[in-house]
C-alpha cells in the first residue's frame, strides 16, 4: 500500500475536508489562453474553463445576440463548436455536416462545408436520437465521428477529406455520436449502441493517417480488455479476467458498455481518462455478476491502450446509469493533502473525486435526491444498496427509483470547472422512475434491452437545477431551479460568469460565486449543446451555443418530429406542456457585450 | 445461457407460428400516400394479399411478435413511437396498407427500420401487420391548446 493510500481511512471517518487553490495556477492559466477553443471540452483536463474575462458579473446583462446560423439539421444539437484561427467549425446532428465559418468578415460567412455520406439506416439505430457531441482539431486537421460508425479528418483550410476510417460495425447495432480526444498523435473514439448489445471498446487512430493502432474492449478477457496484469491495478479489485468472469456465461460478449462520452488526459501521468456505459440488457438478470467495466472509469495508456486501473462505479447496475459523464481532471487539497484527482458527476446521482493516479476514492457523495443507495462505502468501493430498488424480469414493477435513467445528470450535459471558486457547475435533472424489466431476446441489429420505465417528477416542483458543487466537501453550494431537466453543458469563465441553457429554450448566465443570474435570452429551441467562449478577431469575448432539442428528449416530447402528431408520449408525459416552450431547432448562436 | 441458442428458439416459435396460409381476404388498403400521380394516371402497383384479414387469433400472434421481434423497443409499447415513428396513429411515412406495412417489415425503410424478411416467415409477416391494422387510430385532433 502506498502512502496515498493511507488516507482513504482518515477520508472516510468524515475529516473536515478543505480546499486550497494552487497559488498561480490560475494566473499561468491566464497566460496560455490564447481565446480559442480546439478541443471539445476545452482542454485535456475537460475542465471547460476559459480565462476570459471581459465578461463579468458586473457587465453581463449587457449581453446581446449578435449572429445566428440555421444549420437546417432538425435534431439534438449536443456538443460545441470549435474556434481555431479565427474560423468557428460546427458540426451537425444526423446528417454530420461539418460547417467552417470565417469569423473575420462580416455576416461570418463559410469558408466551406464538408458533407460527409452517412448510411441513414444509422438514424433508426442511434438509441436516442441522431446526434453528434462535436470535433477535435490538432496539426491542422479537424476530426470528427459519422453517425454511421466512421471516423474522418478534414482538412481545416480546404475543408478536404483527409481520411476516413471504419470504426464501428453498424450492422451489430454500433453506432458513433461521441466527439473524439486528440493526444498527440492519437485520435481517441468510441462507439454508442449500449441499447443493442454491442461488445463496447475505444480505439485509437494515427492522427495522420487514420490507421486503427488499438483497439481496448471494456469486457471480455484481459486480452482483449488490454489488462496486463503487471500493468493493471485496479484500487478495489484483485485478480485476473474480471471482465470475463464477473459475467454470467458469456453474457459478456453482449456486454453494451458503450463509449459515448468525453475522454480527458493527463499528460503528466500519461493516462486517458474515459466513462463506460451501461451494461446490456436493462434486464439485469441476464447477466449476473458485477459485469466488469460497465458503468466505470476506465485509464488508460494513450500508446498502447494498456489498462492501468479501472473503477466500477456501478457494480452490476440495475438501472441504466451510465458512466459515460467526463472525469474533470484537477488538483484539490483534501485534508492538508494536495491530491491529484478526477471529479465525475454520475448518472446514478453520486458525485465522486477520485484519485486518479490510482482510482481510490476520496469523497462520493448524492449531487441530486437519490434512493436506489444508502451512499458509497469509501473501503470498498462499493453503492450500499437498497434491495428495494433492485430492478428484474422476477421483480415485477419496481416503483419510484431516483434519480431516473436520465441520470442525476445527463452525460450529454458536461459540467464546468472554475480554478477560481473551486467550483463545479453542473446541469441536474429532479425526476424518479419506474422499472418493469423484461426477459430480453438478442436480435442483430435490433435492440437489446427488456425494460418499460415511464418516469415521474423529483419533489419541489421543478425538474431539473443548476448547480455549484464543492468537489473537496462534496456538497451543493448553490443552485437554480429549472421547471424543467436541465440538459446542456456549461462554459466557466475567467470573469466569474458561468453560461448554460435550458430544455425550454433559455440562454442563461449566472454569477459563478453565487449564482445568481445575470442574463437570459430566448433561443428558438430547448438547449442540449455546451456552450462555449472565445476571443474574435477584433479582441472582444463571445459566447456561442447550440439550440436544437434533441438527445433523449427527440424520443419524447416537444413537437420533437412534426410527422407525429402527440408533442408529448410516453415516458415525458410527466411535463406535457414542454410542448408550449420549444419545437425542434437547428441555430447557432453567438453572444457578446453590447 | 446461450444466445445464440436462444435466438434460434425464438426463431423456430416465429416460424411455426407462420406455418398457416389462411385464404382470408383482404381488407382495402388505405391510400396513405396520398402521392400526386404524374398525368393523373396511378402507376400499376404489385398487389400483395393479406392471407390472415381481422382474425383475432393473428391479431394476438402479431402482437406478440411485435414485442418478441423487438418492434417495441424501437417504435414503443403498443407502438405509440419512439425512436420509429409511432404506428397507430393513423399517419403514415410509406404507407398504411397491407402491402406497403408488408414491405416495411420485409425490406427495412431507409432511416434506420430494420429489414426482416431474412428472419420472419412471410406468414409471421403478416400477423404484424393485421395487429397493426387492428390497432384504433385516434381522432385526428389538429390542435392542441393550452388555453
Ligand atoms: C432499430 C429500431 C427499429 C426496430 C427494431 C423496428 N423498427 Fe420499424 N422503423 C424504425 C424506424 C427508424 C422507422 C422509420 C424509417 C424511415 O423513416 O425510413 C421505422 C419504420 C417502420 C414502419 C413504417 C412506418 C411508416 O410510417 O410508414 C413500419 C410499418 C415499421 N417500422 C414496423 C416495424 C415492425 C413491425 C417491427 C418489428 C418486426 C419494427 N418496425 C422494428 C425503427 C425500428
Amino acid at each position: 500500500m502506498n502512502p496515498e493510500h493511507r488516507l482513504r481511512s482518515a477520508a472516510s471517518i468524515g475529516f473536515v475536508l478543505s480546499v486550497i487553490l494552487v497559488v498561480g495556477a490560475e494566473a499561468q492559466q491566464a497566460a496560455r489562453e490564447d481565446g480559442q477553443w480546439t478541443m471539445p471540452a476545452k482542454d485535456y483536463a475537460a475542465t471547460r474553463y476559459s480565462a476570459l474575462r471581459e465578461i463579468t458579473a458586473a457587465n453581463a446583462a449587457q449581453l446581446r445576440p449578435v449572429w445566428t446560423f440555421s444549420t437546417g439539421v432538425l435534431g439534438g444539437h449536443e456538443g460545441q463548436p470549435l474556434v481555431v484561427n479565427n474560423t468557428m467549425y460546427v458540426v451537425t446532428p444526423y446528417p454530420n455536416v461539418l460547417y467552417a465559418f470565417d469569423l473575420t468578415e462580416e455576416g461570418y460567412p463559410l469558408h466551406w462545408k464538408y458533407r460527409p455520406d452517412v448510411n441513414p439506416s444509422a438514424v433508426g439505430m442511434a438509441c436516442c436520437d441522431a446526434v453528434n457531441r462535436g470535433a477535435a482539431y490538432a496539426d491542422g486537421k479537424v476530426v470528427y465521428n459519422l453517425l454511421d460508425g466512421h471516423t474522418v479528418a478534414v482538412d481545416a483550410i480546404t475543408g478536404r477529406e483527409l481520411w476516413k476510417t471504419k470504426i464501428a460495425e453498424l450492422s451489430i447495432g454500433e453506432t458513433v455520436t461521441m466527439a473524439p480526444l486528440i493526444i498527440g498523435d492519437r485520435v481517441i473514439v468510441g462507439p454508442s449502441g449500449g441499447e443493442f448489445g454491442i461488445q463496447g471498446w475505444v480505439k485509437a487512430l494515427d492522427l495522420e493517417t487514420g490507421r486503427i493502432l488499438w483497439t481496448g474492449y471494456n469486457a471480455g478477457p484481459d486480452s482483449q480488455v488490454l489488462a496486463n496484469p503487471d500493468t493493471f491495478k485496479p484500487f478495489y479489485d484483485e485478480g485476473t479476467e474480471l471482465g470475463l468472469t464477473s459475467w454470467a456465461g458469456d453474457t459478456w460478449k453482449l456486454a453494451g458498455v458503450p463509449v459515448w462520452g468525453w475522454i480527458s488526459y493527463d499528460p503528466d501521468l500519461d493516462l486517458l481518462y474515459y466513462g463506460t456505459g451501461n451494461p446490456a440488457p436493462y434486464n439485469p438478470e441476464q447477466r449476473l455478476g458485477d459485469n466488469k467495466w460497465a458503468t466505470s472509469v476506465m485509464a488508460r495508456r494513450p500508446a498502447d491502450g494498456a489498462l492501468v486501473w479501472a473503477y466500477q462505479f456501478t457494480p452490476h447496475e440495475n438501472w441504466d446509469y451510465d458512466s459515460n459523464a467526463e472525469m474533470i481532471l484537477v488538483d484539490l487539497t483534501i485534508e492538508g493533502t494536495r491530491r491529484r484527482v478526477l471529479v465525475h458527476f454520475d448518472k446514478n446521482g453520486f458525485a465522486y473525486t477520485i484519485d486518479r493516479a490510482t482510482g481510490e476514492v476520496l469523497v462520493a457523495e448524492p449531487f441530486v435526491d437519490v434512493n436506489w443507495a444508502r451512499g458509497i462505502d469509501l473501503a470498498t468501493g462499493r453503492p450500499q444498496l437498497d434491495s428495494t430498488k433492485l430492478t428484474g424480469a422476477s421483480r415485477g414493477n419496481v416503483e419510484n427509483i431516483c434519480p431516473s435513467l436520465e441520470g442525476g445528470t445527463s452525460p450529454a450535459s458536461p459540467a464546468s470547472y472554475s480554478p477560481r471558486t473551486g467550483l463545479f457547475y453542473v446541469s441536474t435533472n429532479n425526476f424518479c422512475m419506474s422499472w418493469e424489466a423484461t426477459q430480453a431476446a438478442y436480435i442483430v441489429g435490433t435492440p437489446y434491452i427488456g425494460a418499460s420505465i415511464p418516469y415521474t417528477p423529483g419533489d419541489g416542483g421543478h425538474l431539473g437545477a443548476f448547480i455549484a458543487w464543492d468537489a473537496v466537501r462534496g456538497r451543493k453550494v448553490w443552485e437554480i431551479r429549472e421547471k424543467y431537466p436541465v440538459w446542456s453543458g456549461s462554459v466557466a469563465t475567467g470573469g466569474d460568469v458561468v453560461f448554460y441553457g435550458t430544455l425550454d429554450g433559455w440562454f442563461r448566465a449566472a454569477d459563478a460565486r453565487s449564482g445568481e443570474l445575470l442574463y437570459s435570452f430566448k433561443i428558438g429551441s430547448g438547449v442540449v449543446g455546451a456552450p462555449i467562449t472565445y476571443t474574435g478577431p477584433d479582441g472582444k469575448q463571445y459566447v456561442a451555443v447550440y439550440a436544437g432539442i434533441g438527445g433523449d428528449w427527440f424520443l419524447v416530447a416537444g413537437d420533437v418530429r412534426s410527422d407525429d402528431p402527440a408533442d408529448v408520449r410516453p415516458p415525458a408525459d410527466f411535463m406535457p406542456d414542454l410542448a408550449r416552450h420549444t419545437s425542434q431547432g437547428g441555430i447557432v448562436w453567438i453572444f457578446a457585450l453590447n | 445461457m446461450d444466445l445464440r441458442a436462444e435466438l434460434a428458439a425464438l426463431v423456430l416459435v416465429v416460424a411455426a407460428c407462420g406455418g398457416s396460409d389462411s385464404g382470408a381476404s383482404t381488407p382495402p388498403a388505405s391510400d396513405a400516400g396520398n402521392r400526386v400521380f404524374a398525368g393523373g394516371v396511378a402507376p400499376p402497383t404489385e398487389h400483395l394479399e393479406n392471407p390472415f384479414d381481422s382474425d383475432t387469433d393473428a391479431v394476438l400472434e402479431g402482437e406478440r411478435l411485435f414485442g418478441g421481434m423487438n418492434c417495441a423497443e424501437c417504435h414503443g409499447g403498443g407502438g405509440v413511437g419512439f425512436v420509429g415513428p409511432s404506428l397507430v396513429d393513423g399517419r403514415w411515412r410509406y404507407g398504411g396498407g397491407d402491402g406497403e406495412l408488408f414491405r416495411s417489415i420485409y425490406a427495412g425503410r431507409p432511416r434506420g427500420m430494420p429489414a426482416y424478411g431474412g428472419i420472419l416467415p412471410d406468414a409471421a409477416i403478416w400477423r404484424i401487420v393485421t395487429y397493426l391494422r387492428s390497432q384504433p387510430v385516434p381522432e385526428n385532433v389538429p390542435t392542441e391548446s393550452w388555453r
